[in-house]
């Protein structure tokens, strides 16, 4: 792609979309290459799974009694980060935050492909896939049912419903701007985005609807969005397990979410923006505030981690504290503290605000919050497995190498769709920004005046 | 006598919504406007009612409601389970399935509600629509008969309409 050129200090709403429009040109042979090499390692995991439903779970790592490990920690991990997507696009909403406008599309897209990347691990983690429809209720010659009492069918509902409601709620959002593609296209790109628009022509007959359906459905989304992290703790404290037997789940998993996800649409923006020619559109003082977030979040994941160390030391019970000595000094400790270190003590750089808009810094602190809360969620859930309430059966778990390609097929295949994206459709938000154009020839203003 | 459409087009949302309010004011309307944001200042000046979308996300978010109880209650019945002495009817469980439903359906409703109601997917393009008005231009197309023509055309131009052309 071209350089490119510099948007005006006080742009327009013509200037904005140009911006935008520019990244849906048709891309270079580098840009396939990636998507090329991201599908050829989906492809490599993908096969690797196929030889695990051939052979049985075996081909794994799992044994009794750590059979929950890295593929429920992808899925805890992915899930988490699409969090922050709603938070942005959603809840932020509801609060009318000006910065919001020019990141909430490419953090919405993230939740999608997120969520749609957590979803394949419960399938992965089954022994029988093709089984996969027992969690749902449907009639049946047996009168056999789901128990409700279950906080695995509870994530059934609550990941189904925050997989279609994310993306109705994203395609709503994407209509408007796909009609503004529609118009500046040719050839099949312009049949492509005809159909998509579905004939958007931004009446006020169109937007008097549109304007309080999506008010409605951020409404929807704000609890939903709480409510799935909320569930996914609930598959661990519902359980007596030593470790996962916690009120504090809920909040602490919320709040990982968040900080976890924020940190991702970070990882993402900073390389985008450079990559796409965007950097006039998402300003340091975006970043600024995306990083306050994280900075925020991790404040309150490093209060979670104290609280549970309190609560453990504080209610005396042996085989409780048995367990997160093990998670502190044992074999595993290490990573214990690598979370902490990535989660607790890095993030308080950015306290500084010369080392928030200082994106090569931001950058590599969001990479080190990825892999703290990957840890995370790694030392919660296997971590906890290694030693239960019945000593006789503790023991270690070490990932198979399918376990492990197929976390990085994961990377890849989110990756993959993420890059897919943000060259076919708006990446960026057109309607929105124009919206809140004052607040963007704010930063616009801010940015030149510190460049020069 | 025959129906002509007059367009006009605005920079700016303020003066568009001005001439909105100055032919409501002049008792012509039979008009549609087009925007490339929502504009509340626009809304106001058509004035009309709020949209019924509303209801239906609410009418969806019951029949979710009523979703989440009728699965849960209608399976345990059916697969009478006793885990570890607890009620057969167990509500905080029910109500994590009920809250999920209701969001689901709430939001598909909602969904499926502002297509129908903005009459979208469609093929047809509304009388007078130029791409500019998805772009950075505020729209105003007013059918009136003939011999209203020429005064609604210097309405429109007073209100600092930028073009004002006939169309079909």
């Amino acid at each position: 792609m071209a350089a490119a050129p510099k948007i005006p200090v006080e742009p327009s709403y013509r200037d904005i979309d140009r911006s935008v429009l520019r990244v849906m040109e048709p891309a270079g042979l580098a840009y396939w290459a990636w998507i090329g090499f991201c599908f050829t390692l989906v492809a490599i995991a993908a096969a690797l799974w196929v030889r695990q439903i051939y052979s049985g779970l075996g081909v794994t790592g799992l044994r009794q009694p750590v059979m929950w490990a890295i593929y429920i920690t992808n899925f805890v991990f992915w899930v988490g980060i699409a969090h922050s997507g709603t938070l942005i696009s959603a809840i932020l909403f509801l609060f009318r935050t000006k910065w919001r406008t020019a990141v909430y599309r490419a953090a919405e897209t993230m939740t999608i492909f997120a969520v749609a990347t957590a979803g394949l691990y419960p399938l992965i983690h089954l022994g029988r896939v093709w089984f996969f429809y027992w969690l749902l209720p449907y009639p049946n010659q047996r009168y056999l049912q789901p128990d409700f009492r279950s906080p695995l069918v509870w994530d059934a509902f609550a990941v189904s419903t925050y997989l279609t409601t994310s993306a109705l709620f994203w395609t709503m959002g994407l209509i408007p701007d796909l009609a503004n593609a529609r118009e500046a296209a040719a050839g099949w790109r312009k049949k492509f985005y005809t159909v998509l628009a579905m004939g958007w022509q931004g009446t006020d007959r169109q937007w008097r609807h549109y304007s309080m359906a999506y008010l409605l459905m951020a409404g929807l989304a704000t609890p939903l969005v709480l409510s799935v992290h909320s569930v996914v703790s609930w598959d661990f404290a519902m359980a007596i397990n030593p470790g996962w037997h916690s009120t504090i789940f809920a909040p602490y998993f919320v709040a990982g979410a968040i900080f976890s996800g924020v940190a991702m649409v970070i990882t993402l923006l900073i390389p985008m923006r450079k990559l796409l020619g965007i950097e006039d559109l998402l300003t340091e003082w975006h970043f600024d505030n995306l990083a306050k977030v994280v900075l925020l979040t991790s404040l309150v994941v490093s209060y979670a981690y104290l609280t549970e160390a309190f609560m453990t030391w504080y209610a005396g019970d042996p085989m409780e504290q048995m367990t997160f000595h093990m998670r502190y000094f044992g074999p595993w400790g290490w990573m214990y503290w690598v979370m902490v270190l990535c989660n607790c003590v890095i993030p308080l750089l950015l306290f500084s605000p010369r080392i928030r808009v200082n994106m090569r810094a931001l950058w590599i602190i969001t990479i080190f919050v990825n892999i703290g809360m990957w840890f995370e969620r790694f030392v919660i859930i296997a971590g906890s497995l290694t030693a239960n309430l019945e000593p006789s059966q503790w023991a270690g778990y070490r990932p198979s190498i399918t376990e492990i390609m197929i976390t990085i097929g994961s990377f890849a295949w989110f990756l993959g769709l993420f890059s897919l994206f943000s060259r076919f459709l708006p990446i960026i938000s057109m309607t929105e920004l124009k919206e809140g154009i004052v607040w963007l020839r704010k930063a616009i203003k801010m940015d030149r005046v510190k460049a020069a | 006598m025959s129906t002509i459409a007059i367009r006009s087009s605005f920079a700016d949302e303020t003066e568009c919504a001005r001439a909105i309010e100055e032919l409501r004011a002049a008792g012509v309307g039979d008009f549609n406007t087009f925007s490339p944001i929502p504009s509340h200042k626009i809304e106001h000046a058509i004035g009309r009612p709020k949209s019924p979308v509303r209801w239906l996300v609410l009418a969806g978010g019951i029949a979710g409601v009523l979703t989440g109880l009728a699965i849960t209650i209608g399976t345990t019945y059916e697969w009478r389970l006793n885990a570890g002495g607890k009620p057969l009817l167990s509500w905080p469980p029910f109500i994590v399935i009920c809250f999920e439903m209701m969001v689901l359906l709430g939001g598909i409703f909602g969904f499926l509600g502002v297509l129908q109601l903005s009459g979208v997917p469609t093929t047809a393009t509304a009388p007078g629509y130029d791409a500019r008005f998805g772009e950075d231009r505020f729209g105003i197309v007013v059918r009136c008969d003939e011999e209203q023509a020429a005064g609604v055309e210097s309405m429109l131009k007073e209100s600092g309409a930028e073009e004002v052309s006939r169309c079909s």
